[in-house]
């Protein structure tokens, strides 16, 4: 072998040796460099634990600054696993402390475990007693751990349940949806009502702590690099409820089992009270219930779940024979003085049917007034058939049935109100009966409101005809200001003043007339204007309904009430609108709940 | 006592002293590197493990200095006994040797696991250096030199192979190649060596396969050979072609794993990728700079395991960055460009052979570890030179650097 071809293959070697160590350090220049901010973030990923810091939620305020909901502060108990000496000893003594039994504290205790450093969350929301005593007892109970939490703290006695919802812990689904939105596994989210519809504004932003954990899962603590991020707290809402007149209506209703009862600003829209009922346990299902209870609650034949004000429907009876005399009169059809060919005595033959009015010996002949003060329906059967279905209907519609009045709560449904079409899709062409249009002229049949439609119908009716767009949102306030919400209009009645002043002043005599069936909503020394009505029910007693709008001139407050199964309007419904009134226009205190309908054998039946 | 002053002072005075400075600075930043990775560890026998580092070293050292001390020719005279000692270390460890993760590679001595394989690299190389250079002297035809070192290299690269160790069994194969093509043997021949590992690849389709064989045909017809290497050459390709599939089905299932797993690590995140992602998120999050010493999240939270041994380099990634692997790998880089260029300035054939073997094992082993540790290779079980901890690794990479001081001393002697 020479001195050449040594040289050569030296060379040779180190060329290749260059490739070589080229390719590592090019390699490494792609590792470090160019994608380093990857890595960077895939170590950050590895070493750091995301401890969220929950944003403190939003106060909701009545119109006058009155609290409705705010938060308390709650304490949640955790075990940390890899601190516990004794596991048995733990549960035996940790379990009758936090009022679990020990199959259930250990049952938690595994389904919850993810590893030996990870807390286990095993009871949420224990009081302030509790946790003095677990503070006593920490020196026998190594690893059982108490975190201060803030939880959600609803009115007394659920009032207010289906206005105010609940927040709950985000399901998967929602997290699904929302996950681009700041929503977090574990986190809180509005769940019904207005802590949905308001879920974005109230929640505020959770802040992080940055804690370093090894491979094991060991928490380290904070890093120097990584400083917590601060939440910034959930806006404050005003919402546009008066309390006094809230609490009238919760208190009127108190022996009833399923009702619902809204209030509206005539001026506005703002809604001033907001009742359905029965109530659900707003409290209890924001700090999350089991199985067994949820589905008692899912189950139960009264459904109290259902927002009786915007999401349950029911044909308005008699409070709807003002949208039938508008339409007429605004149709040229009748005038206030008009008479009905048949007079009223006890029903109408139509066809082969006799259809009833509700006073078995008849009203006799009457004008428009005396038959809206009187509510007969022999008169009303004759002005619809004049009517016709589908005008009656374009009406309807236009006065702000058929469709969603808007609200700003979740899930509100729709109404009904049915034309030629409708019957003809529903029944077959041809296949119904002229007679329906006898029904709907007085509210009942397939004609469907909610409460709330009713109650924004007759604030119009009040107002000179504008349907606002309800509405509970007044203010939201936080850090940056007060942003004040600003009233819509959705819709003008299609009645002239003319109309609406007959209207007006029927209503005035079914409340203040001598044979008037509204006597129970009178108010000291004001002028009401109302109607009373009772939708048919097949399934058993009928539906009270009240709506009215006060005073009667220059209105300041629209109302409607509804009592399933509780027989007449004139009796149920009304008195507890009367309480309402008296709460907002005299600012009296309610004067404890009305009898239910098992004690009302006394009262006389009119509609 | 004058004599022996004067013996080392001449010692110090005539060593390479900046190969010996790199080397002690390779091993030192080795147990720092040692100590930022195991500090925190929960197993309090690892923390110790620096320590242990720096005894090693001092043995290592001990070792450097009477390797240094010895002249070449009693390596050259020695080399077959070595080699068949350690041939025999080999086939003990089956008998005698302890077993972890499934191989069997290690002598327990009580303070030191030996792992024989490490010392058969040294012994190997002095075989083959030593049959390299005299064969040239008396044989011509070139298949009767080839196939004895052929089979020199293959008998402990087999039983490596057995423990199983493929990366250590691979460093031989790399020795073979990197001496034979330092020999006077036509650089072809290179290619016939490596020809069967060529058609296990080519066999994975027939129509590659086919390709290959006809080059190979071709190579054949120009080259001549002679006839029983050509028939050999060919029937070893014909056989590694038709067994591909076997060979692959009588791999060990974590071999498998390994090469699937460096084909795409995100086939198993957290358990076979799991060192190759983490490894690559701990060099890749250094950055330019790295996060400083003892900085490194990835090294201190013990995302990587065996960080102290094979996958020390991604220490030195993260907590140094790219400035840091650029050091080490230029210092490398310094001990290798030594090793290549003593192997070129020897006139003793034996020593420039054996400074070449002991270069590419240096060589193969810094590619191969750094390659893992970022991806670019299968993992292997290789440790990097002088810096991962193991005590046998580091008293074989002295040695080597003693060899190829005394080599580079030596150099005019023939």
């Amino acid at each position: 072998m020479n001195e050449f071809s040594r040289r050569n293959k030296n060379a040779i070697l180190l060329a290749v040796l260059a490739l070589l160590a080229g390719a590592l350090v090019i390699r490494l220049f792609f590792l470090q460099i160019v994608f380093h901010p990857y890595y960077r973030r895939m170590a950050d990923v590895n070493r750091l634990r995301l401890i969220p810091i929950p944003a403190p939620r939003g106060a909701i305020y009545d119109r006058h600054g009155r609290k409705i909901v705010a938060n308390r502060p709650a304490y949640s108990v955790s075990i940390l696993p890899y601190e516990v000496r004794d596991l048995e000893l733990t549960i035996q003594k940790l379990a009758p402390l936090i009022g679990l039994t020990e199959a259930e504290l250990d049952a938690a205790i595994k389904r919850e475990r993810t590893s030996r450093y990870e807390p286990i969350k095993v009871k949420k929301d224990v009081d302030f007693a509790t946790v003095a005593q677990l503070e006593e007892l920490n020196e026998d109970l190594p690893g059982v751990i108490y975190q201060a939490e803030q939880a959600r703290d609803y009115p007394p006695n659920n009032w207010g349940s289906h206005l105010v919802g609940y927040i709950s812990e985000i399901s998967e689904q929602e997290l699904l949806q929302l996950a681009s939105k700041g929503y977090r596994q574990g986190g809180y989210i509005g769940k019904r009502g207005i802590e949905k519809q308001y879920d974005q504004l109230l929640r505020g932003s959770d802040g992080v702590l940055y804690l370093e954990v090894t491979a094991q899962g060991k928490v380290l603590g904070e890093v120097p690099d990584k400083p917590p991020l601060h939440p910034i707290s959930g806006s404050d809402m005003v919402i546009a409820i008066d309390m006094d007149v809230q609490a009238a209506a919760e208190s009127a209703l108190a022996n009833f089992c399923c009702a619902g009862a809204v209030a509206l600003d005539p001026a506005n829209g703002e809604i001033l009270a907001f009742v359905s009922k029965p109530v659900y346990n707003t409290a209890g299902l924001s700090v999350g219930i089991t199985y067994e209870e949820w589905n008692r609650i899912v189950e139960d034949p009264n459904h109290p779940l259902l927002n009786r004000v915007i999401q349950s429907q029911y044909p308005p009876g008699s409070t709807a024979k003002l949208l039938t005399a508008g339409a007429a009169l605004e149709d040229g059809l009748v005038k206030p003085q008009t008479h009905m060919p048949t007079p009223c005595r006890g029903g109408y033959q139509f066809g082969t049917r006799f259809f009833r009015c509700w006073k078995p010996e008849g009203h006799g002949s009457l004008n428009l007034i005396g038959a809206i003060e009187q509510s007969c329906d022999v008169y009303f059967y004759q002005l619809g058939q004049k009517l016709g279905i589908n005008k009656w209907a374009e009406y309807g519609k236009k006065c702000g049935f058929g469709k969603r009045t808007g609200i700003d709560l979740p899930d509100e449904a729709r109404g009904l109100v049915p034309n030629t079409d409708w019957y003809d899709r529903r029944l077959g062409k041809g296949k119904w009966s002229q007679g329906v249009m006898l029904n709907l002229s007085i509210g009942q049949g397939e004609y469907l409101t909610t409460p709330l439609q009713l109650a924004n119908f007759y604030a119009a009716l009040g107002n000179g005809g504008v349907l606002w767009k309800p509405h509970l949102l007044k203010k939201v306030q936080d850090q940056t200001g007060v942003q004040e919400y600003r009233p819509e209009i959705v819709e003008r009645l299609p009645f002239s003043q003319e109309t609406l002043e007959i209207l007006r002043k029927s209503m005035v005599e079914v409340v203040h007339g001598q044979r008037g069936t509204a006597h129970r909503s009178q108010v000291e020394g004001i002028k009401v204007a109302g109607k009373t009505g009772t939708a048919e029910n097949p399934h058993g007693e009928p539906h009270a309904w009240f709506a009215c709008f006060a005073p009667a001139e220059n209105p300041v407050i629209a109302i409607a009430v509804l009592v399933e199964n509780a027989g007449h309007g004139s009796d149920i419904a009304a008195p507890v609108a009367q309480q309402m009134l008296q709460a907002y226009l005299l600012k009296r205190k309610p004067t404890g709940p009305l009898v239910s309908p098992a004690d009302s054998a006394t009262f006389e039946y009119s509609d | 006592m004058r004599a022996v002053k004067t013996v080392i002072l001449e010692f110090w005075n005539e060593v390479d002293r900046r190969l010996w400075a790199i080397g002690l600075l390779l091993s030192l930043s080795g147990v720092a590197l040692i100590y930022s990775s195991t500090h925190m560890s929960p197993n309090p026998l690892e923390q110790d493990l620096y320590l242990k580092q720096l005894f090693w070293i001092a043995l290592g050292l001990v070792a450097f200095w009477v390797v240094y001390a010895l002249p070449f020719r009693f390596f050259e005279a020695f080399a077959y006994l070595f080699y068949i000692v350690a041939i025999l270390a080999l086939i003990g460890v089956f008998f005698l040797g302890s077993t972890r993760l499934g191989a069997t590679r290690w002598y327990d001595l009580g303070f030191l696991n030996l792992q024989p394989s490490e010392l058969a690299k040294i012994a190997t190389v002095f075989a083959l250096a030593r049959f390299l250079a005299y064969s040239s002297k008396y044989e011509t035809n070139i298949p009767k030199r080839l196939l004895p070192a052929l089979f020199l290299a293959l008998l402990p690269m087999l039983l490596i192979l057995r423990q199983p160790d493929l990366g250590t069994s691979l460093v031989f194969f790399a020795i073979f190649l990197a001496m034979l093509f330092w020999s006077s043997i036509p650089a072809i021949y290179l290619f016939f060596i490596i020809s069967p590992a060529l058609s296990l690849l080519a066999a994975l389709h027939w129509i590659s396969w086919g390709l290959f064989f006809l080059l190979l045909l071709a190579v054949l017809y120009l080259v001549r050979p002679g006839g029983f290497f050509s028939t050999a050459t060919v029937t070893v390709n014909l056989l590694a072609g038709m067994i591909m599939p076997l060979v692959w089905n009588r791999l060990h299932d974590y071999q498998k794993l390994r090469i699937l797993i460096f084909l795409d690590p995100n086939r198993d995140p957290r358990g076979a990728g799991y060192q190759i992602i983490q490894s690559k998120i701990a060099v890749g999050s250094g950055g330019l700079l790295g996060k400083g010493y003892m900085g490194g999240t990835q090294t201190k939270l013990a995302f990587l395991p065996e960080q102290h041994t094979d996958f020390i380099f991604s220490v030195v990634g993260e907590e140094f960055g790219f400035l840091g692997v650029l050091v080490l790998i230029a210092l490398f880089g310094y001990l290798i460009h030594r090793g290549i260029d003593y192997a070129q300035k020897a006139r003793n054939s034996f020593a420039s052979f054996t400074a070449l073997g002991i270069t590419a094992v240096l060589v193969f082993q810094v590619l191969v570890n750094i390659g893992m540790t970022i991806g670019l290779m299968p993992v292997t079980g290789l440790p990097l030179p002088l810096v991962s901890y193991g005590g046998t690794s580091m008293i074989t990479s002295w040695i080597m650097l003693g060899v190829l001081a005394g080599i580079g001393r030596r150099r005019y002697e023939y």
